[in-house]
């Protein structure tokens, strides 16, 4: 029951992963590419914890604690580099 | 108490599933970001809470319990500046700032 339910978890996140990336090879804008990220974000907090599971350690959740950290300073970076580049279809404004 | 946390992992990891599904099927940034972010954090919830009940000890439960709670205070913040980051991307400024808001008299 614990190894198919393990199971289960490595196969959805794994699956999310993968149809996450093809969002971000194919995403029109930046902003698509970080939800992807987001996606991808929530599949290895997953897989830690099915890590943690299978092995009966709880090391992998101190690795899931530190992806959800790091995951929240990285998707806001990233917001925050979005929405000051320039864009394409008009100039960027004068910076001082 | 095995097979709640069962179904709860099963559960959580189809939600996943269904997440990254609406971030390929939605139109546009901002309804790929809203599936993203409510779906995912129903997701990781319930697999936090599966795993919890799968092993029901102090140090494991403390552990996830700070993943949980790290997960739903910072989420909303991150898919808020997302958002904003989206709108300015797609140069809909104007059109959010016409847009009426919570409260304001029908017209």
């Amino acid at each position: 029951m614990m190894t198919l339910g393990i199971g289960i978890l490595v196969a959805g996140a794994t699956v999310a992963a993968v149809v996450a990336s093809i969002r971000i090879i194919a995403g029109p804008t930046d902003a698509d590419r970080v939800v992807a990220l987001d996606i991808f974000l929530a599949a290895a907090i997953a897989l830690a914890v099915a890590a943690s599971l299978g092995t009966g350690r709880t090391v992998f959740l101190d690795v899931a604690i530190g992806l959800a950290l790091v995951g929240f300073v990285a998707t806001i970076g990233w917001a925050r580099l979005v929405q000051r580049s320039p864009r394409s279809k008009t100039p960027p404004e004068n910076e001082s | 108490m095995s097979l709640a946390g069962f179904i709860l992992l099963a559960i959580g990891a189809a939600l996943l599933i269904i997440a990254a599904w609406g971030v390929i099927k939605l139109p546009d940034a901002l309804s790929r970001q809203h599936a993203a972010t409510k779906a995912g954090t129903l997701a990781l919830a319930l697999v936090l809470l599966g795993a919890w009940l799968l092993m029901p000890t102090v140090e494991w439960g403390w552990r996830l319990a700070v993943i949980l709670g790290f997960l739903l205070a910072t989420l909303p913040v991150a898919s808020h500046l997302l958002a904003r980051a989206a709108v300015v991307e797609a140069g809909m400024e104007e059109q959010i700032r016409n847009a009426p808001l919570v409260g304001d008299d029908p017209r």
